[in-house]
């Protein structure tokens, strides 16, 4: 695939008004891991309260860009970048950015749940904590709204002091989502949020998707075809590390532009 | 007919070979139980004439006074202060260095640093007490102007020096295994790295360090020569009880000093053994605890537990810190109200510089103190490395090396203590591979689990934390007077064999464990026996790994002083041993007789040490040099 075939940002559907309400772009980004490049100037927008899925076979770059998206990959040894990703105007890979306030502001759902091994108030407590907040009004508050946001409130307010580990896979997922919920962010990054649950959770959580586009904008990675059909607005389809369509997912669904994805949708490989 | 005949003596073999492997699995558990009973068996009179109150809680030690006096309480004290005194500084460093090891250090340097604290593990106890002797005592009375320095706090700074490996390398196990997924969340929350190894990292590992540091404990209270050398030795509680620069008696110093020179079967003598099952049930006690702690570190998860115990345990770990702080603080307080203000002043600004500050500056402030106790160990044994280095070398000589010594070890050379250090760690080694091999692979291949598998677990974990010198005691009581070896290379061999077992089972076990289960299928899906299976296919890739238990073993062992001080060791020799009966000459017990017996020997003392580290860091580094090259090959 040439340089000019990456399709570039939401305004192939929507028009001039789409590049205005993007809260995140990426700008021809790329990404090695030591000498192998893992997204190749990537370029798209994510528009907000809406849900974008990122789709494409496994190893093409999926989880290497949504943690891209918060700088996830700041852990890994030996990662490299080039380009630019841009929150709210701003390069979060630009000088003088502080991580820890891009990763407040755009949090993550992992593709295992992984609530820490403390008392589910204080999983959903921990980032409010982290940034100094102590005073329990406040994070009684916080954790009713973001566990009733989260769809759980009704399943644990009872026993919120009861450890995290005791609940199910997709409480716990439900968890991490308030968990990440309670500092106020304004983008949510899922990798695969439902690949470690049964179908029963995976719809609760597809659900909590849809409701939480009012509030917040979502960013999800999933391998499940219909699952992006169902939650998403916008679709971007990767393969080895380049995005090679990004559109309204109903077009990208229906009237691929590309043969690639045509044959990837249809499920000829991958 | 002839496949029947096979079949039949493979089956005779095949009994008979797991006979043997369960025989010599069984070997750790009765050697414990017999150590057990011997001691009591020799202390019997003490307990049963003065009584075991008056002797465990008697204010004054003095066995050779009219009358004698055996109260163990100031030796008690002794080693309860002067250990605690150890972790006072051993365990925040050791801790902050672990996580600077794990989480904070340059990629790439982790195995160095590593080995860096493997070194310091592996410097003999004898060395460090030969640089405590000379070196550091000699600083605390010229810097705190007291009359001599050896004291309680050369104790405590030695021991905690001594027991920062084992904190290091257990905390830093339990800090690498937390699962990334919670860091990873921690990050994603918008927590700083350092909020992340806070309140996610140590709490996730907080059973482990808990573990680390009774482990560090159980090492520092039996530890006998390095004490021995620096802590003055007075059976006096010092007064006030926070006077560090009293001098102190420990347990096992007092093993170390009163046994050589104890009648045997007198009441003096079955005290000392009263002291030896004493300081056996201590250690037992810790090392039990720190056990149960490392076994159920997956259970235990941080914050939410239930029932009173794991609450109380929450609150207590939880508030380790605050708790230490205010003991410090009252035990300063006990001797001097400006220093404990001052302290309480330090630690409130800790305190507030730790929650006030912006969390940016707190991270910062944070991985500095890591760094720097990094920093610090690194430079303690850079300097006990640098210090045996530069006055050991002029020493060695040819001569040095080859001669026998004149002149009480003032002139002459070493060569009967290094030929005796060798036949010692060969002998001890040739006893310790086949039983320590024979038990290894019966735990990982043949045992079924039960009853007997756990007490044979059991007495090879407490074989482990027996202390030195209570080998020494049980060598000397059982080997040389009961089987009337007398003192003996023999008996010395089988005392080392007894001390070694647990580290080579283990790691044999180790690496026996890590040879894939598909082989072992393949073998015997091919028609092979069990011990077929076992010596053609299982034993094999585990010769690395055995190995390396062996050498570390024979590092143990050729360092050790107190096993072989009354059981093999003699100080002056004017030929090679000839035979097994015969005492011999080493290296750690020469230096010891070196530096604390014979006035303007500390040269020799130096050199002497300088062979040994050598010889026993040579060995180390050779097993890191087997897991390097090996850990390359392998591709399973
Ligand atoms: N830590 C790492 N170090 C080196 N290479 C990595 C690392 N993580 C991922 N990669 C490589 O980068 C490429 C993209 O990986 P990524 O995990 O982003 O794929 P993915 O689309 O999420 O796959 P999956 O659907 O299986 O989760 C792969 O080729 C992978 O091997
Ligand atoms: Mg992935």
């Amino acid at each position: 695939m040439e340089e000019g075939g990456a399709v570039i940002g939401p305004e192939n559907g929507a028009g001039a008004d789409a590049e205005g309400d993007a809260v995140m772009r990426c700008r021809g980004f790329s990404l090695w891991y030591g000498k192998v490049q893992a997204l190749k100037g990537v370029h798209f927008g994510v528009r907000k309260n809406k849900v974008t899925a990122l789709i494409g076979p496994s190893g093409c770059g999926k989880s290497t860009l949504i943690r891209a998206l918060n700088r996830m990959n700041d852990v890994i040894d030996c990662v490299r970048t080039e380009g630019e990703i841009e929150f709210l105007g701003r390069n979060v890979y630009g000088p003088g950015v502080d991580v820890t306030e891009l990763r407040t502001k755009v949090g993550m759902i992992f593709q295992r749940p992984n609530p820490f091994p403390m008392s589910i108030y204080e999983n959903v407590v921990y980032g409010l904590r982290v940034h100094g907040v102590n005073d329990r009004r406040v994070l009684d508050e916080a954790v009713e709204r973001s566990l009733k946001q989260a769809a759980l409130w009704d399943e644990v307010d009872c026993r919120l002091h009861e450890p995290a580990l005791s609940l199910s896979g997709g409480q716990q997922q439900r968890l991490c989502v308030a968990r990440a919920l309670a500092g106020g962010p304004e983008v949510l990054l899922m990798d695969e949020p439902t690949s470690a649950l049964d179908p029963i959770a995976t719809a609760k959580i597809e659900d909590l998707v849809y409701h939480l586009k009012r509030d917040y904008t979502v960013v999800i990675v999933t391998h499940n075809m219909q699952q992006a059909a169902r939650v998403s607005d916008f679709t971007g389809f990767l393969y080895l590390g380049e995005l090679v369509e990004f559109g309204e997912t109903e077009q990208v669904f229906k009237r691929p532009k590309e043969a690639l994805t045509e044959r990837y949708i249809t499920g000829s490989f991958g | 007919m002839e496949g029947a005949r096979r079949g039949k003596r493979n089956r005779l073999l095949e009994f008979l070979v797991e006979r043997a492997l369960f025989a010599s699995a069984l070997f750790s558990a009765v050697a414990v139980a017999f150590i057990i009973l011997f001691l009591f068996r020799e202390s019997l009179p003490i307990f049963l004439g003065p009584g075991l109150l008056d002797f465990v809680l008697g204010a004054a030690w003095n066995p050779v006074g009219s009358p004698p006096l055996f109260g163990a309480l100031p030796l008690v004290a002794g080693t309860a202060l002067v250990t605690l005194g150890a972790m006072v500084f051993a365990i925040p460093l050791g801790v902050a260095t672990a996580v600077f090891v794990s989480e904070l250090s340059p990629k790439g340097w982790k195995p160095l640093l590593k080995l860096c604290v493997e070194i310091l593990a592996g410097v003999p106890s004898v060395v460090y007490g030969l640089f405590g002797l000379v070196v550091l005592t000699d600083w605390i009375r010229v810097s705190f102007a007291v009359p001599t320095g050896e004291s309680w706090l050369a104790g405590s700074v030695l021991l905690g020096v001594m027991s920062l490996p084992t904190i290091i390398s257990v905390s830093e196990d339990a800090i690498s295994s937390v699962l990334r997924e919670h860091k990873e969340a921690s990050l994603s929350l918008g927590a700083t790295k350092w909020q992340t190894i806070w309140r996610v990292v140590l709490p996730s590992a907080r059973s482990g360090i808990t573990a680390a540091v009774v482990l560090g404990m159980g090492r520092a209270i039996g530890e006998t020569m390095a004490v021995m050398m620096v802590t003055g030795n007075a059976a006096v509680i010092p007064s006030p009880i926070t006077n560090v620069f009293s001098p102190v008696r420990t347990i096992t110093g007092t093993l170390g000093i009163e046994m050589g020179e104890v009648a045997f079967g007198s009441m003096h003598y079955s005290a000392l053994f009263g002291l030896a099952v004493l300081l056996f049930v201590i250690v037992l006690v810790v090392n039990s605890a720190a056990l149960f702690l490392l076994r159920h570190r997956q259970a235990g998860a941080f914050g939410a537990g239930r029932g009173m115990v794991s609450r109380a345990k929450s609150f207590l770990s939880g508030n380790m810190v605050l708790l230490a702080g205010l003991a410090v603080v009252a035990l300063a307080g006990m001797s001097s109200r400006a220093l404990a203000a001052s302290l309480l002043v330090a630690f409130a600004l800790l305190y507030l510089l730790l929650t006030r500050l912006r969390r940016q500056w707190t991270e910062k402030i944070a991985f500095g103190a890591m760094g720097a106790s990094f920093l610090l160990v690194a430079c303690a044994l850079a300097v006990i490395i640098y210090y045996v280095f530069s006055n050991g070398l002029p020493a060695i000589t040819p001569e040095f090396l080859s001669g026998f010594p004149g002149n009480s070890g003032r002139a002459g050379g070493i060569l009967p203590a290094i030929i005796g250090t060798v036949y010692l760690v060969a002998g001890a080694i040739a006893i310790a591979l086949p039983l320590g091999v024979g038990a290894a692979v019966y735990l990982a291949e043949y045992s079924r689990g039960g009853r007997i598998v756990s007490v044979v677990r059991a007495g090879i974990d407490n074989l482990n934390g027996v202390p030195s010198i209570v080998f020494g005691l049980f060598g000397f009581a059982f080997l040389v007077i009961f089987l009337k070896l007398g003192v003996s290379l023999l008996a010395g061999q089988l005392t080392l064999a007894l001390m070694v077992l647990p580290t080579i089972i283990r790691t044999s076990e180790e690496a026996i464990k890590s040879v894939p289960n598909s082989f072992r299928e393949g073998s015997l899906a091919l028609g092979a026996t069990k011990w077929q299976t076992v010596w053609r296919v299982v034993l094999p890739p585990s010769v690395p790994g055995i190995l390396t238990g062996v050498i570390l073993g024979m590092g143990r062992a050729a360092g050790e002083t107190a096993p072989i001080m009354f059981t093999a060791a003699v100080f002056s020799q004017r030929a090679l041993p000839s035979s097994e009966l015969e005492p011999v000459m080493a290296l750690p017990y020469h230096i010891y007789l070196l530096a604390t017996s014979v006035p303007g020997a500390a040269g020799n003392a130096y050199g002497a040490a300088l062979v040994l580290l050598v010889l026993v860091l040579g060995m180390y580094g050779f097993t890191a040099l087997i897991r390097a090259g090996f850990s390359g090959r392998r591709n399973w």
